[in-house]
């Protein structure tokens, strides 16, 4: 298994590596030149001269082979250089801001989790009954309505017409609740309908027959049995969905003016503030490449057939 | 313990380190108060919001520093008031030499900074060497071009003296930023302040108080202010990056005053003002949104078709549509309100009929059963490039080219990114193009500077004037004029030509918005277009 674990972590290596390189040429191909972007943006003339300064101070000046090779060594070293625009080091602008959308995205999925479990469990087991047709509603609603429209909505009758909770901002349990309740959304419709789907799959196993035959309490036999395994494609979906939670909370974040990455990152875009792109893509990447592997790693612990040598372990 | 109690054991210990972590992170300090006169001591105070962080408040440099916050907390030396008018700041008088060259600055005695340090002509000299320090990076400012010495010739004296003669000095020693003033407390050691600087050390009615970034500042007043005291204590800036949201908030009570350009969307401000529970204003133009119409382009390089042009579309119409009556209906490029720009002109108004004998003086026939005008085998069209990410700009356009279709004027509109769009204004390559001036203290000077200075995408627009060379030397003359009557003649001969050329089609005269609840009062539009107008806010009953 540890060896598993290892070469899992080799493998990353060239798939972070590939991700710098396409960042590092999407920004060059970029019709808009990074220092005249950059003086616009701060609503300073590019005259010639303080262009070609700029150019210099940022490395633009550079054969880009050796600006490439500065930014991976740079990156292997955590420093992700200096923002363009505020001057100061990005890792740490980003240290400060990672909390809060990793607070937003743990909090979505575990609200997701707890509501989609029963959910579809019970969707399943009372197929075509109104807990189905709940369900099927709420998995219809989540999947087709616009995240930051729900987020209005949400604003517009929690906080503004009854006063229940605050509009925007991050600080205490309840500017959590809206913000939380707009990202799971989508994430319940998902995995509600999957759990429902793969429950179905499961009860019409031998198995299940088998049990109830063995005169096993149908409640036994789902939480024990058929749950185990029906469970699964949701852990896939969810590992997978980690990562997008952690780098979509974009939307979110700015309809909830929650001080987030997401938001620091849409604002570095228009400003075309490189240092920081560069490092929200790598984050990104090593964020999407840890969720897989965690994935891995729980069906590999659920069901150790994956792997010959964790069976072997056994 | 048996494999199955184990994995329960695992889960359990993992859901419970997840909640740990959500309410570990939601246990935080409290924001402030956000309602406004409730608070322990009946403090005064104001919440409003603003679509960014206020940024690191170094009064000398720029993005992602604030304008309005950074004229809370830093003055200028001379302060620019209602219709152009130059007013003692930290300078109390200024007397100007004959040649134009020199300004000696008599300052203000007894002002202190927010630290209770004295203002004086040293820390003047510090301030202009820390900003002449990184002279390219304010070159656009037209003084930091001319500015030769700087000298504090006593505790109240500040000379400064120039290259060559330069008359907007003092209009640009107002504005916002560089030339504003940072405490001595303020100064990193090095003294460079490009670099960042130790705290917000200024002589203005505000201090900051609390800040956290992305979310909030609070500024309260400065008890060592010199000048009249604003009459609320703490102004609170909630950072909302989105129009609905900040409308929304206001709704419920959690703002007090939303104001700015395009904070909100216009739909939203029609909407607060008509439900007749909040107070809703528009500003005196501070800016006009115009269209260039490239004459080094043989097409337009035709004053036929460029008059053709203009005459050619229903601007008022077109501004009541698309911006609903928040934006008024422009017929001279620079509104009336700047200095020297109070000339009469003849607006060029609407005239198909017109337009269309033009078209055919000109030689653009419309061919028979065609729609496009046609002359030597070449089709009259052209290119609107815009910012696609403006709503308003894209209206305007789509207006533009249907009627001009009516005129067969092909119209082809590209919608881009902004920096791409003024990247194709610099190096001249387009046909049509949104263009803005940029108001007060900036104007007029600032406007006939980019007549005639290459590189700025305007003077490259008129270039195929017949009498550029003319428009520039005059503009030359304007700005270095030390006669006021020879460079008012001057102003209103630059306006002339320009009207009846024709190349800048003036459109619309942009406002600034503002929505308060009722119990604000005596809130004014700041002159200078970049300052804040928090000084004479007064809450009612």
């Amino acid at each position: 298994m540890i060896s598993y674990i290892g070469k899992r972590m080799v493998a990353v290596i060239p798939i972070v590596l590939f991700a710098t390189l396409v960042t590092f040429a999407l920004i060059h191909i970029s019709p808009v030149d990074p220092a005249e972007a950059y003086l616009t943006a701060a609503h300073i003339y590019p005259t010639p001269e303080i262009l070609e300064q700029k150019r210099h101070e940022f490395g633009l000046d550079q054969p880009l082979l050796t600006q490439y090779m500065h930014t991976l060594q740079r990156i292997s070293q955590l420093d992700f250089g200096t923002s363009y625009l505020t001057n100061k080091p990005v890792w740490d602008e980003v240290k400060v801001r990672l909390p809060a959308t990793f607070e937003l995205a743990v909090s979505s999925m575990v609200l997701s989790i707890l509501v989609s479990i029963p959910l579809g469990v019970l969707a399943a087991m009372r197929k075509n009954g109104w807990i189905d047709m709940l369900s099927r509603g709420i998995s219809y609603f989540g999947a087709s309505i616009p995240q930051f429209w729900l987020g209005y909505l949400l604003i517009f009758f929690f906080s503004v017409r009854l006063d229940w909770l605050p509009v925007e901002g991050r600080g205490t349990w309840q500017h959590l609740v809206l913000p939380t309740l707009t990202l799971s959304l989508v994430l319940i419709a998902l995995y509600t309908r999957l759990l429902r789907s793969s429950v179905l799959e499961q009860l019409q196993e031998t198995y299940v027959q088998y049990a109830r035959t063995r005169g096993l309490r149908e409640r036994v036999i789902m939480l024990k049995h058929v749950l185990k395994i029906a469970i699964a494609p949701l852990i896939t979906s969810m590992g997978m969905n980690l990562g997008k939670l952690l780098t979509g909370t974009i939307i979110v974040e700015q309809v909830f003016s929650w001080p987030g990455f997401g938001r620091y990152f849409v604002e570095a875009i228009f400003n075309r503030d490189i240092p920081v792109i560069q490092c929200y893509v790598f984050l990104a990447a090593c964020l999407f490449i840890v969720c897989n592997l965690l994935v891995d790693l729980v069906h590999l612990y659920m069901d150790p057939r994956i792997s010959s040598k964790g069976r072997a372990e056994r | 313990m048996s494999v199955r109690h184990r994995k329960t054991a695992t889960l359990m210990l993992v859901a419970l380190l997840l909640l740990s972590v959500v309410l570990g992170c939601a246990k935080q300090e409290n924001i402030p108060a956000s309602t406004s006169t409730d608070g322990a001591a009946n403090e005064k105070s104001i919440t409003l919001s603003w679509p960014r962080d206020i940024g690191t408040m170094n009064p000398h440099v720029y993005n992602p520093s604030q304008l309005f916050a950074q004229s809370m907390v830093y003055e200028p030396l001379v302060s620019y008031k209602q219709g152009g008018k130059l007013e003692p700041a930290l300078a109390e008088s200024w007397t100007i030499s004959k040649d134009g060259k020199t300004y000696t600055f008599k300052l203000r005695k007894g002002v202190k900074f927010s630290d209770g340090t004295l203002f004086n002509a040293a820390i003047v000299k510090k301030n202009f060497d820390a900003i002449m320090k990184n002279e390219k990076t304010h070159s656009w400012l037209g003084i930091v071009g001319v500015l030769d010495k700087t000298e504090a010739v006593d505790d109240s004296t500040f000379r400064m003296t120039l290259k060559e003669p330069y008359y907007p000095v003092l209009q640009d020693l107002s504005v916002v930023r560089p030339f504003r003033f940072l405490g001595e407390a303020g100064f990193p050691d090095d003294g460079d302040t490009s670099k960042g600087i130790k705290k917000p050390v200024g002589t203005g009615p505000w201090m900051l108080d609390e800040y956290k970034q992305d979310e909030y500042a609070t500024f309260k007043r400065n008890p060592n202010y010199w000048g009249t005291a604003p009459k609320v204590d703490k102004i609170t800036v909630k950072i909302i990056p989105d129009g609905e949201t900040r409308v929304m908030a206001f709704e419920k009570g959690d703002l007090d005053l939303i104001y700015g350009e395009g904070v909100i969307s216009l739909d939203a401000f029609k909407q607060l003002r008509d439900t007749n529970q909040y107070v809703t204003t528009l500003s005196e133009p501070v800016g006009t949104r115009s269209l260039l119409l490239n004459s080094s382009n043989p097409k337009l390089a035709d004053l036929r078709v460029r008059l053709a042009l203009q005459h050619g579309f229903n601007k008022q119409a077109m501004v009541e549509g698309v911006t609903s009556g928040l934006e008024e209906k422009a017929d001279t490029v620079l509104s009336k309100n700047y200095p020297y720009t109070n000339v009469n002109l003849q607006p060029v108004g609407y005239d198909v009929e017109k337009s269309k004998v033009l078209l055919d003086e000109a030689g653009w026939k419309l061919p028979a059963g065609g729609t496009v005008r046609e002359k030597d085998g070449q089709q009259l069209d052209f290119e609107l490039i815009f910012d696609k990410t403006d709503p308003i700009q894209k209206a305007m356009a789509e207006t533009i080219q249907a009627e001009w279709g009516e005129l067969g004027v092909k119209v082809n509109l590209t919608g881009l990114e902004l920096t791409v769009q003024v990247k194709r204004l610099r190096s001249n390559q387009f046909d049509l193009y949104f263009w803005y001036n940029y108001g007060a203290p900036y104007d007029p000077h600032s406007f006939i500077n980019v007549i005639a200075k290459k590189s700025f995408g305007i003077s490259e627009t008129l270039s195929a004037l017949p009498m550029k060379k003319d428009l520039d030397q005059q503009v030359h003359e304007a700005l270095s004029s030390t006669d006021e009557t020879k460079r008012q003649e001057l102003y209103a001969s630059i306006l002339k030509t320009l009207q009846e050329q024709s190349a800048i089609v003036p459109i619309s005269y942009i406002k600034k918005t503002a929505v308060y609840q009722k119990k604000i009062t005596n809130f004014v539009f700041p002159a200078n277009r970049d300052e804040n107008p928090f000084g004479g806010l007064e809450i009612g009953k």
